[in-house]
This record gives C-alpha cells, sequence and structure tokens, in this order.
C-alpha cells in the first residue's frame, strides 16, 4: 500500500493525467450525445439508446474505443519516469524492478476503477433521466458490462505499459502500443483462422465488451468466431498476468 | 584510522576490533558492447572513512557506483554493502546522488522528499531539518523545474540525507556548478562528513578529493590503479625552495648536510628535498649555523595532479 502512496503523490498534481481523464470523460458524453441525435426512420435514436439495462452494453462497447487513451496515459507515465530519471532514483532509494512494476500495475487498476466508476455515473445518469424502465432488474440486469469492462481497460493499460518499459521513449511506445492494437493484430486476425485468432490478445480484450446487435449482424453475414465476454475474462487476466511479467524481466535485465 | 577521525578515543586496540567494512567489492566488472568500463574492480570502504574515487571522465567511475547501487548490471564480480547482499534493508542505510538530481519537474522541492522518505521509510518529520540543512526552507514549494542548477543538488544532497543514512555516495557533486556553488556543496560535505558518516565520493577533481578525502582509489579505463590512504598515496616528499645571496657557499653547505635527499640550483633559487622526519626549519637551522641568511625559504607540496599523472604513467 506504500507504493499506491508514492504513485498517489505523483499523480496527483500531475496536469496531464486530469488533461486526459477529461478528454476521456468528454469524449464519451460526446459521443452519447450525438448517438441520440441520429434518426432513422424518422425517429430519433435517443428513446432507443438510453434504454437500461441494454444501456450498459452500449456504454462500454462505446468506452472500448477510448481505452487506447489510458494506454497512452500510462505510456506517459511510465516514460517519464525514464526521462526524469527518477525509475533509476527510486531502486537506489530502496525499491526493487518488481515493486517498479507493481506499482505501475497499481496504477493501471486504479486508472481502470475510475474509467468503470465514470461509466457507472454515466449510464445511471443518462438511463435513468431519459430511459423508461427504472426497475432494480432494469438497472442491474446486464451490470455485468462493467466489470468486463473493467478487465478490458487494465488489459489494454497493461500492454502500454509492457511497451512502454520496452521502447522508454514516449513517442515511439504510443506509436507501436497504437500500431499493434489497430494494425498489426488485426492484420494478423485476417490472416489466421477464426479458432485461432479468437485467443488472441486484442481480440479477447475486444471480446469483453461485444459490439451491441453483433447476434443480429451474424443472422445476416457469416458469423465470426469470438469469444463470450465470460469466455474471455480469463484469458484476459492470463494476458494482464503475462504482460506484467514482461515487463519485470524487462527491467531486471537491463540498466537503468 | 578511525582515531584520526575521532582524536579522544585513544585505545587503538579496541578501535580496530570495531572498524568494519562497509562496502566489499569483488572483482566486478562491467562492458558495454566492446567497451570494457570497468575491469576486474575490487576495493573495500571502511566505516568512518571519506573515500575518494579519483579518475578521468569515462574512467568508469559512474558505472562502478551505478553497479554497487543497483540501476547496473555487473557483467561479472559481486559487492557486499554491511556484509550483505543489496536489498531493501541495505538501501535503506545508504543515501545516494548518482550522476544528476533525478526528480519530478511539475513537484514542489518538498512534495520531491515526500516521496523519497515513503521509499525510505523516513518519517515526514525529517523533511524539514534535511531541508534548513541544504539551505532551502524558503523555497521549498517552488517546482524543482524552477530551481537553479545549485538548488537542484542541494535539494538532490538533502534527499540523500533522510532517514539519516550510514553512508553517503556521492558521484561528481560539484559539477556543473559555479564557484560559489561548489565552495557551498563542499562545506555541506565537512559538514556531514563531521557527523562521522562514511563517505564514497567519485570525482574527477583532484584537489576536491585531497581536500575531503581519507583514502583513495585511483581509476583509469576501468581500472584501479592506486588504492589507499590519500597521504599514503601522496608520499611524494615536499619540495623546499630556498634562495640567498651567497648561492655557491649555500650549495656547499648542503652537500655537507646528512638530511639533504637532492638539491638542484636552478637560476637564483634552489630546489631540495630532505630525508623522512626533517622540515624546512632543520635546513633554515643549519644555513644560519654555517653563516647564510636565506632570502626565501617556501615548502612545495607536490600536488595530487602531479602525484596522479605519475601514477598513471606507471602503470600503463
Amino acid at each position: 500500500m506504500n507504493l499506491l502512496r508514492i504513485e498517489r503523490y505523483k499523480l496527483l498534481p500531475y496536469r496531464t493525467v486530469w488533461i486526459i481523464l477529461a478528454i476521456y470523460a468528454g469524449l464519451l458524453l460526446l459521443l452519447l450525445y450525438a448517438g441520440s441525435q441520429i434518426t432513422i426512420n424518422g425517429q430519433t435514436l435517443e428513446q432507443e439508446l438510453y434504454q437500461l439495462p441494454e444501456l450498459w452494453q452500449r456504454l462500454t462497447y462505446l468506452a472500448s474505443f477510448f481505452n487506447l487513451l489510458f494506454g497512452i496515459l500510462i505510456i506517459v507515465l511510465v516514460t517519464d519516469e525514464y526521462s526524469f530519471r527518477t525509475l533509476r532514483q527510486q531502486v537506489i532509494d530502496g525499491l526493487s524492478r518488481a515493486e517498479l512494476v507493481l506499482a505501475k500495475f497499481y496504477v493501471i487498476l486504479g486508472l481502470a476503477a475510475l474509467g468503470t466508476l465514470i461509466l457507472l455515473v454515466v449510464g445511471l445518469y443518462f438511463g435513468l433521466l431519459h430511459g423508461k424502465s427504472h426497475s432494480a432488474s432494469a438497472i442491474f440486469g446486464q451490470i455485468d458490462a462493467l466489470p468486463y469492462f473493467f478487465v478490458q481497460a487494465a488489459g489494454y493499460m497493461t500492454l502500454a505499459m509492457l511497451f512502454a518499459f520496452l521502447i522508454k521513449r514516449s513517442g515511439l511506445s504510443i506509436i507501436a502500443f497504437i500500431a499493434y492494437a489497430k494494425i498489426v493484430e488485426p492484420l494478423l486476425h485476417f490472416r489466421l483462422p477464426d479458432h485461432m485468432d479468437q485467443y488472441m490478445p486484442m481480440k479477447v480484450l475486444g471480446s469483453l465488451s461485444p459490439m451491441p446487435g453483433q447476434d443480429l449482424l451474424d443472422q445476416l453475414t457469416t458469423p465470426t468466431l469470438q469469444l463470450s465476454p465470460q469466455q474471455a475474462v480469463l484469458p484476459a487476466i492470463g494476458y494482464i498476468g503475462v504482460f506484467c511479467l514482461l515487463s519485470y524481466y524487462t527491467l531486471k535485465f537491463k540498466d537503468l | 584510522m578511525l582515531y584520526l577521525l575521532r582524536p579522544h578515543f585513544s585505545n587503538l586496540q579496541i578501535l580496530i576490533r570495531h572498524v568494519t567494512t562497509i562496502l566489499d567489492i569483488n572483482k566486478l566488472s562491467k562492458k558495454f558492447g566492446a567497451i570494457q568500463a570497468v575491469d576486474q574492480l575490487s576495493l573495500s570502504v571502511e566505516q568512518g572513512s571519506i573515500y575518494g574515487i579519483l579518475g578521468p571522465n569515462g574512467s568508469g567511475k559512474t558505472t562502478t557506483l551505478g553497479m554497487v547501487l543497483d540501476v547496473i548490471r555487473p557483467s561479472s564480480g559481486s559487492f557486499k554493502w554491511f556484509g550483505q547482499p543489496i536489498s531493501h534493508q541495505t538501501k535503506r542505510r545508504i543515501g545516494a546522488l548518482l550522476e544528476t538530481p533525478n526528480f519530478y519537474p511539475y513537484l514542489t522541492g518538498r512534495k520531491n522528499l515526500e516521496i523519497i522518505a515513503a521509499i525510505k521509510g523516513a518519517a515526514p518529520s525529517q523533511i524539514n531539518p534535511v531541508l534548513d540543512l541544504v539551505g532551502l526552507g524558503q523555497r521549498q514549494h517552488t517546482p524543482f523545474k524552477g530551481f537553479s542548477l545549485g538548488m537542484k543538488q542541494r535539494l538532490a544532497l538533502a534527499a540523500t540525507l533522510l532517514h539519516d543514512p550510514e553512508v553517503l555516495v556521492f558521484d561528481e557533486p560539484t559539477n556543473g556548478l559555479d564557484p560559489e556553488g561548489i565552495a557551498e556543496v563542499r562545506e555541506l560535505i565537512r559538514r556531514v562528513a563531521a557527523g562521522g558518516k562514511t563517505i564514497l565520493l567519485a570525482s574527477h577533481l583532484l584537489d576536491e578529493v585531497e581536500k575531503v578525502c581519507t583514502h583513495v582509489a585511483v581509476l583509469q579505463q576501468g581500472q584501479l590503479r592506486a588504492q589507499g590512504r590519500v597521504d599514503a598515496i601522496l608520499s611524494a616528499k615536499d619540495q623546499i625552495i630556498i634562495s640567498t645571496q651567497d648561492m655557491p657557499r649555500a650549495l656547499a653547505v648542503l652537500q655537507q648536510l646528512p638530511f639533504v635527499a637532492s638539491f638542484q640550483p636552478e637560476r637564483d633559487t634552489i630546489r631540495l628535498t630532505l630525508q623522512e622526519d626533517y622540515q624546512s626549519s632543520d635546513v633554515n637551522k643549519a644555513m644560519f649555523e654555517a653563516g647564510i641568511v636565506l632570502s626565501q625559504l617556501v615548502v612545495r607540496r607536490k600536488s595530487l595532479e602531479a602525484q596522479f599523472l605519475e601514477i598513471i604513467k606507471a602503470q600503463s
């Protein structure tokens, strides 16, 4: 818990953290608002979009696009420690390399919790204000989408942390992270058969917040094979563990 | 050697039993690619000493300190602090400043120290005294990025003093400072050393080591060239320069004096060195007895610089 306290000292006064969090919340609200303005067959989507309990799934699906932002934030925080040379100073002052990784993992858990909390507040606000049903079963019926989102956010950020520890420089790390998440792995998905690529990290993490209406789409086209959120949780946690371990080994065999 | 630092202890016998090895380095080596930065370095630092690691830039001083401080992985060899491998427990007994002051630029001086206090397990109440000691009490709420180089260095010194460590490690502590800053930092180190702490100091500045240290290891190209007490390494005999109106008679007298090791006449002065245990006053006395009045008598200590160059030349 001392590690968490140390990280808190660093984060709270850091403006970059607050700016990225504000961008995250702002973009989410903007997207929700813009979505409600779409008209289909002369009817605005507003009524349909904000209905609980389906809102939770829509919300986490939308928010999953912004996990890149959290990843970038983690990359900034880790590469800062390299450029300020504070990583080195903290090892001199008493932390082990494992504790360096653990401290950043705590930050990841904290940010994932914060992101999930923002979704909870936004969901309750729009769902209760604009939705029709306010019963407990409507509110909590599909709220399990939120814990899945938590794991997903933590997964993206742990991968970002690994890139940052490996590459050390913020610009290059951000490019590598986005290139892997959005270009390299999707390209591999094309090449590989579905029963294999469904276990690849980005696909597993993506499966945690499936696209609303995916089942409908599958009926029209050939269904893509994808894990359900329930099935994806364990592999996702496994990847988180692997990324943390790889981060640790990166530090262990490097001069700081 | 403790008895030198603490003259009120007279019983050497007891003290020798108390002298413990703080840092023991055993055949430590580091290769960066093809470059052998540190080569089979062995040395030991004893409690209470102020140990200087002296060498030109690129001689492996920082690499050596980086290895014993756990941030650079040795290629081979080993080291022990307080007889144990390095751990969180041993690190808490060491305060170290390696190369540059490393802090979060957006945090104030005080907040930066709070982070280090949390890592070392030092009470927050220790922060004010160390800030006052380095003269930053008034500026503690200024962000680190607004500090001058001298202030940054002093904040780094304050950070090393948190948790009252037994050992302090300083790497080029006066590098890049203006003369006033250099004086301030040296004064600080002297004040800390007076408290009886063991200090390990890397420097390329000869007079810094000569002025501050009790022991010295001379490094060149990663290899140990000489190691020992500063006064032993500096065993070169002092030179005495005399001049008089009557040079021929003075030279004749010098030839007779048994304690004169050598002498060399120059244009209007004579340079001479003496045997062990003789001082310039002996020369003056002998000359006066021979009826020669000296118009000049100067003792010139052989500089560490000259000594250093000799050591390096002799070995390579």
